[in-house]
């Protein structure tokens, strides 16, 4: 078999898989309370886009997400740059943070929507701690591992400090963020959605859990199907923005 | 010099005249790479001073591993070491395009460290600190990590350079015939820890010299001999 055309045998498998599906819900061999055919699906996902209720929960998900992240890598960058500049803060933070990557993060998720309400506030929150800490350990353990013959290389060049953190620190610490960035969006994601499906009157979270309420599975399986295809496209998007920034690796 | 409480080196004075090419071979542990360390100034001597005539700006080194930073491509590595000295970075474009090409990596400007070869890397890492007009060199093994042929060419390459542009060399090396045919003068460290000068030796042969020629001349072999069996005599001494 020619390798070349896999991607070929694998939509072939996926459009059989589908048909059969189809055609066993079809002949009525699958409870649609449980198993929506892929035609009811589809058609949960049309209605939603084709009677523009979509757009507002989209708009709350991706905004919460999105100030998540930004808000994140921030405070992760801020605090891992401290974490490595002061000893004294390092001791605070670390326990801590290595507390908060131990645990599944969202478990915070009901907490949170007591603290911050249903708003949106309470899914950035989420978002945030998501990906503050990956970017803190991020940028913590990366600063320790600069390559000291880096710095030495800078420093027999007569650089000073200055030298050091522009052209030796800050390249590193932009390196390992990016290389993490996929990652980033992901928990940014799941963090807004979680928040969403714990309390919340819009997003594609509070869809789902509207969606488990009513044991309604084709709104549910759509929806699913609808976050994959967003969290594909940002990741595609990071994955080039990586791929022109780190390409000198 | 010390390393973890007991002194690797000891009493080692040596003297690089202006223009001269010297070489400290030893033993390993002898503390050589801890002596340039000291000059550059990574590094201070416990006791003793280091007199350099020339300032701390005018003193380059140059170690096994290149050390480009990475993500700057092989132009930006060589205005690097310029712009470091305080020259416009527009002006510094200039002379590292010129350094480039000069050391023949003209159309190789652009491309990443990761994209050179090992001949290459090590071209960009001269370029680098020759384009900043050094009056003294130190090399700390710097071609140990080349294969055969590219390590000759690259020895020629910085013997013609350094002898044009009269610029002084301490180079710490553990090969011999490297040694013999590159320097003026060459110093023997006896083995660590306390290391310290056991002898030295001028070098006869002529300049200006090509380096692979240099292997042939009358006196080589006999140098070679005296000074490989004293330095067999140091790694034995127990």
């Amino acid at each position: 078999m020619n390798p070349r055309f896999a991607w070929a045998r694998q939509l072939a498998a996926f459009a059989v898989f589908l048909s059969v599906w189809q055609a066993v819900g079809h002949a009525g061999w699958l409870n649609p309370i449980y198993a929506p055919t892929p035609g009811q699906i589809g058609a949960a996902l049309i209605e939603l886009f084709g009677s523009g209720r979509i757009w507002t929960h989209l708009e709350a998900t991706f905004g919460a997400a999105l100030a998540g992240l930004a808000l994140g890598v921030v405070a992760g960058i801020l605090l891992g740059v401290l974490g490595s500049l002061v000893p004294f803060v390092a001791e605070l933070l670390e326990p801590v943070m290595t507390l908060l990557n131990a645990v599944p993060r969202v478990v915070l998720a009901p907490l949170f929507v007591i603290w911050f309400g249903i708003g949106v506030a309470s899914k950035i929150a989420l978002s945030f701690i998501l990906v503050a800490v990956l970017i803190f350990f991020t940028v913590f353990t990366g600063i320790r591992q600069v390559d000291r013959k880096l710095v030495e290389r800078v420093l027999t060049l007569n650089g000073g400090r200055w030298a050091l953190v522009r052209h030796v620190y800050l390249p590193s610490v932009a390196a390992w963020v990016l290389g993490n960035l996929k990652v980033a969006v992901g928990f940014a994601f799941t963090g807004a959605v979680v928040g969403e499906f714990v309390a919340a009157s819009r997003g594609l979270g509070y869809l789902l859990s509207f969606a488990q309420s009513t044991f309604n599975s084709a709104l549910m399986l759509a929806l699913v199907l609808l976050i994959m295809v967003v969290v594909l496209a940002i990741f595609a998007i990071a994955g080039r923005l990586e791929k022109h920034l780190l390409r000198w690796k | 010099m010390s390393y973890g409480g007991e002194p690797v080196l000891e009493g080692a004075s040596i003297v690089v005249g202006e223009g001269q090419f010297v070489s400290l071979v030893g033993p390993s542990g002898s503390g050589k790479s801890s002596l340039l360390r000291a000059v550059i100034g990574l590094q201070q001597p416990l006791e003793g001073t280091v007199e350099r005539e020339v300032a701390p700006s005018e003193v380059a080194i140059l170690f096994q591993d290149d050390a480009l930073l990475p993500w700057k491509t092989a132009r930006d590595n060589v205005a690097l070491g310029l712009t470091l000295k305080g020259v416009r970075r527009g002006r510094a474009l200039e002379q590292a395009d010129v350094w480039l090409e000069r050391l023949g990596l003209g159309s190789f400007g652009h491309r990443f460290p990761r994209h050179l070869s090992g001949g290459q890397s090590k071209r960009v890492a001269l370029a680098q600190v020759l384009a900043r007009e050094p009056k003294l060199l130190l090399m700390d093994e710097p071609f140990a990590s080349l294969d055969a042929i590219v390590r000759t060419r690259v020895i020629q390459d910085v013997a013609s350079l350094v002898e044009r542009e009269h610029i002084s060399v301490l180079l710490v090396t553990h090969d011999l015939e490297e040694a013999i045919s590159l320097s003026d003068h060459i110093y023997l460290l006896s083995r660590g820890p306390r290391a310290h000068v056991t002898r030295d030796y001028p070098m006869p042969l002529p300049r200006p010299r090509d380096p692979v020629r240099a292997r042939t001349h009358p006196a080589f072999a006999a140098l070679y001999e005296k000074i490989w069996n004293d330095l067999s005599h140091e790694v034995d001494r127990v």
